[in-house]
């Protein structure tokens, strides 16, 4: 089960039928306040984070899921349309376990995704 | 007769020769006299008292007088300048009794007159009138010689006798000539001070230059103003003798002057200063500003005080000179040396001021043109990091929908959602099309941007040139093929690694190969060749398309711009070319086009190697040719990859080995039949004959059997290759030590 946390309807719609097409089960959340309380009530495999939301960002997010015991497991992938390298710099050395950048591949998305999973399991 | 005549003549002989005698004697005194006043002159130029004292003691002497005097005119009236023989008494009367040009004495008819001339007695003179002077001398007889500058009387040299005993013709030419020597003396004594004036205004000159020129190098070296500035009010106290001074910077908007630094001054009195409002209309600091002329008091105590003057005046400062700093077009401030004590300050000292001053609107307008300069800069840099906060921003905002749009034809576009008709799917094409453009558009101007910005880094690494120009090609083959355009990579033998941002450098071939297979028409053909240079990696990407007309090659680069082959059919963010310029040049490399149109386009880029990384490549060296007087081991090297065997030739080679490179199996037989190697390395994966077989080959072959063989190769099958009598087995890839290692323990066994 994934969990899909993004602000823009439209993405998020796509990001879903992309995934749910691929066979994975995916719940979504569009604030980070949201993301937080569903993490913490049916933890997901893993969740996918949009950086810029409103309220609690995507960095502050992550740092509320790793300092709770109940969620500091799961593995965070940023899901964002900030394409500078540093940007990609600063999720990865902020704890990030990976780094997707939008637009998305159709295609490749849900591999991309799944690499993710099988890394988790693989722990 | 004879004999009466020769007595005659013996006795007139003997008078003569006595007289001779006398003249001779006295002519060698009279020399001597000379020769001593002349030997004054020369050892002693400046003291003028020495030579007036030989030539009045040699004039007295030699025309047996009482006493010898010279007279020195000045402002028309003749003094006493040197006597002997005289009384004391006399010599003060003189000083209040000035000889004036006239008939009355012989001083003032031998000015007059211009000649020698004497008074055969005073007293006996109806026109003589110095009586006074005659009562204190006691003279009787006199006579008197000029002293002739340039023909210009400058003093009279006389000597008298007590008794009446009038002078004969040779005193009177001696007189001439000892007055003649007298002016001279006075004449070098004249030139030596003239001289030594303008030596000591020379050598404050030099000291003034010298000073100059130090505050020029610190203006010229330092930045910051304030210490140039102390060094110029320093020197320029120093300079001038007096005892403080201090620099004021003018502001054009408030009209006032402030102090910005002092020397020699007390804290207290600068403080004072900068809390005093010392206004352009108000003060002798702006009058000196205003009339652009340096403006002195002499003495404080005596003038209208404004309010900069009284607080220097309370301070204690007594006499002070205000030189304008100004430029061509504005008063730039003032500098202000001041003296405790009241007293004038000469031209030459404004004068050198005046130099200082300049030098100081100098100083004072770059160290404002540093600051403006300074204040610009991080104006730039604050617009620079907005610009680059816009850019990030702006990339987000446009990523996010073109994320939808993208991602939703693909959707469709997969099928995901059931079937679509023929039309539905092109125009869906055309969408993704249209949002892939947009994307490559952002990324290009994002790039761009980056690269003006100063922004882009290079993540140099070494890596097989090979790969990425196959890598580049094969992302254009799909779309070549469909366009029937044929493709070819001709690239250099033992092509080896390159070192450059790997990530740009096939930024800068797509991009190149993209354009080439977009203009090239329907058959055509592109061409892609790789070589090494001397110390520049060269690629080429050629083309059989429209080509570029030679007025369009220029400006091609530019961004924005698609030469004249800008077509309907054709897309492109027209940033491409722009970009891939700058990423080369970044590498510090050059990207060049050679076209003609209606044949076709060659764009080339170098990319400069560092020759430290490059140059000790070996490989090439083939093995039938290798010199016979080459005495280090040899190893044979059998492998295809160029990369590969460039590297451990490399190692090889820096270890003092020989190595020799065959790319296959067979010729590597042959190799190490005619060169009985040391050792051998063996690749496996081999076009033709495989590893395996020439390992088996080599250990069945008497001759080579004992050649030890070490296997190095992708395949970690290391049972296999010992089974067959490799020496060691190594799986690629192989660090460096490792394979050296490897080498010397076999050839050591």
């Amino acid at each position: 089960m994934v969990l899909l946390v993004e602000d823009n309807e439209k993405n998020l719609k796509l990001a879903k039928d992309v995934l749910e097409f691929a066979g994975f089960i995916v719940h979504v959340a569009t604030t980070g306040e949201d993301a937080l309380s569903q993490a913490r009530t049916s933890p997901p495999d893993l969740i996918l984070m949009d950086l810029q939301l409103p309220g609690i960002d995507g960095h502050e997010a992550l740092s509320q899921l790793r300092g709770d015991p109940g969620t500091s497991t799961i593995p965070v992938v940023a899901l964002t349309a900030f394409a500078m390298r540093q940007d990609r710099e600063k999720a990865l050395s902020a704890g990030f376990d990976g780094y997707l950048e939008k637009p998305i591949s159709v295609r490749s998305f849900p591999d991309q995704v799944r690499a993710h999973l099988r890394s988790e399991d693989a722990r | 007769m004879v004999a009466l005549n020769g007595g005659v003549e013996e006795a007139r002989s003997a008078v003569d020769q006595a007289r001779l005698h006398a003249e001779l004697a006295e002519a060698q005194a009279q020399l001597a006299g000379m020769s001593e006043i002349l030997s004054v002159l020369a050892r002693s130029s400046s003291a003028q008292d020495d030579v007036f004292d030989a030539i009045v003691e040699n004039a007295r002497r030699l025309c047996r007088a009482q006493a010898a005097l010279i007279y020195l005119v000045h402002d028309g009236t003749y003094t006493l300048a040197k006597s002997v023989g005289s009384t004391p008494e006399f010599a003060e009367f003189t000083v209040s009794r000035p000889i004036v040009q006239d008939r009355t004495t012989l001083v003032g008819r031998v000015s007059l007159d211009r000649r020698t001339q004497q008074i055969a007695d005073v007293l006996a003179d109806p026109d003589y009138g110095g009586q006074d002077l005659q009562r204190l001398g006691g003279y009787r007889s006199i006579i008197g010689a000029p002293m002739l500058v340039d023909d210009e009387v400058v003093g009279v040299l006389l000597v008298w006798r007590t008794s009446v005993e009038p002078f004969d013709a040779r005193v009177s030419s001696l007189l001439t000539t000892f007055a003649a020597q007298a002016a001279l003396a006075l004449r070098n004594v004249q030139l030596f001070r003239t001289l030594k004036r303008r030596s000591a205004q020379l050598a404050r000159k030099v000291e003034q230059l010298e000073a100059l020129a130090e505050v020029g190098k610190a203006i010229s070296s330092s930045l910051d103003a304030d210490e140039v500035l102390s060094t110029i009010v320093t020197h320029a106290v120093e300079l001038s003798g007096t005892d403080g001074g201090s620099l004021m910077e003018y502001d054009e908007e408030t009209h006032l002057f402030g102090v910005r630094t002092a020397y020699g001054t007390s804290p207290a009195v600068i403080d004072t200063l900068r809390a005093t409002r010392i206004h352009v209309d108000e003060t002798l600091v702006g009058r000196a500003a205003l009339s652009r002329k340096p403006i002195q008091l002499p003495d404080l105590e005596n003038v209208e005080l404004d309010p900069h003057l009284q607080v220097l005046y309370d301070g204690g400062w007594r006499s002070l000179v205000a030189i304008p700093l100004v430029r061509p077009d504005r008063v730039v401030g003032a500098l202000v040396v001041r003296r405790k004590k009241p007293g004038t300050f000469s031209d030459e000292t404004c004068e050198m001021l005046t130099a200082f001053a300049s030098q100081s609107a100098v100083a004072l307008t770059n160290a404002r043109l540093y600051q403006q300069l300074e204040r610009q800069s991080i104006e730039l840099a604050e617009a620079s990091a907005h610009k680059s906060e816009f850019l990030a921003s702006m990339s987000h905002e446009l990523r996010t929908p073109l994320n939808a749009v993208i991602g939703f034809s693909e959707v469709l576009l997969e099928r995901m959602f059931g079937e679509l008709n023929e039309r539905q799917a092109d125009y869906l094409q055309d969408i993704l099309g249209s949002g892939k453009h947009l994307l490559a558009l952002l990324n290009d101007v994002l790039d761009l941007s980056k690269v003006e910005a100063g922004q882009m880094e290079l993540d140099q690494t070494t890596f097989a040139a090979q790969d990425a120009l196959q890598y580049a090609m094969s992302l254009v083959r799909e779309r070549a093929v469909q366009h029937g355009i044929t493709t070819k990579l001709d690239l250099a033998p033992h092509l080896g690694s390159i070192r450059a941002d790997e990530l740009r450098f096939k930024q800068v071939l797509l991009n190149l190969l993209s354009n080439a297979v977009k203009f090239t028409p329907d058959g055509g053909r592109v061409t892609v060749a790789a070589w090494k240079a001397a110390t520049d990696f060269i690629v080429t990407v050629s083309d059989t398309g429209v080509g570029i007309l030679p007025a369009d090659q220029e400006r091609i680069f530019d961004s924005f711009q698609q030469g004249g082959r800008s077509t309907a059919k054709v897309e492109g963010t027209g940033l491409g070319l722009t970009l891939t310029k700058r990423i080369v040049e970044l590498h510090g490399g050059r990207l060049w086009l050679t076209s003609e149109p209606g044949a076709g386009s060659t764009f080339g880029f170098s990319v400069p190697q560092d020759p430290a990384l490059t140059a000790p490549v070996p490989s090439p060296e083939h093995w039938r040719s290798l010199p016979v007087d080459d005495n280090r081991p040899s190893v044979v090297i059998i492998e295809d990859d160029a990369s590969s065997s460039e590297l451990a030739a490399l190692r090889l080679a820096t270890a003092g080995l020989r190595p020799v490179v065959v790319p296959t199996g067979e010729e590597g037989l042959e190799a190490v039949h005619a060169l009985g190697p040391a050792a051998v390395i063996l690749d496996i994966h081999l076009p033709g004959m495989d590893g395996w077989d020439v390992l088996s080959t080599l250990k069945a072959d008497p001759a080579t059997t004992a050649i030890p063989v070490v296997v190095v190769s992708v395949f970690p099958d290391r049972a296999r290759g010992i089974a067959l009598g490799a020496s060691d087995y190594l799986v690629k890839p192989v660090a460096k030590d490792e394979l050296l290692a490897s080498i010397r323990r076999v050839v050591a066994r």
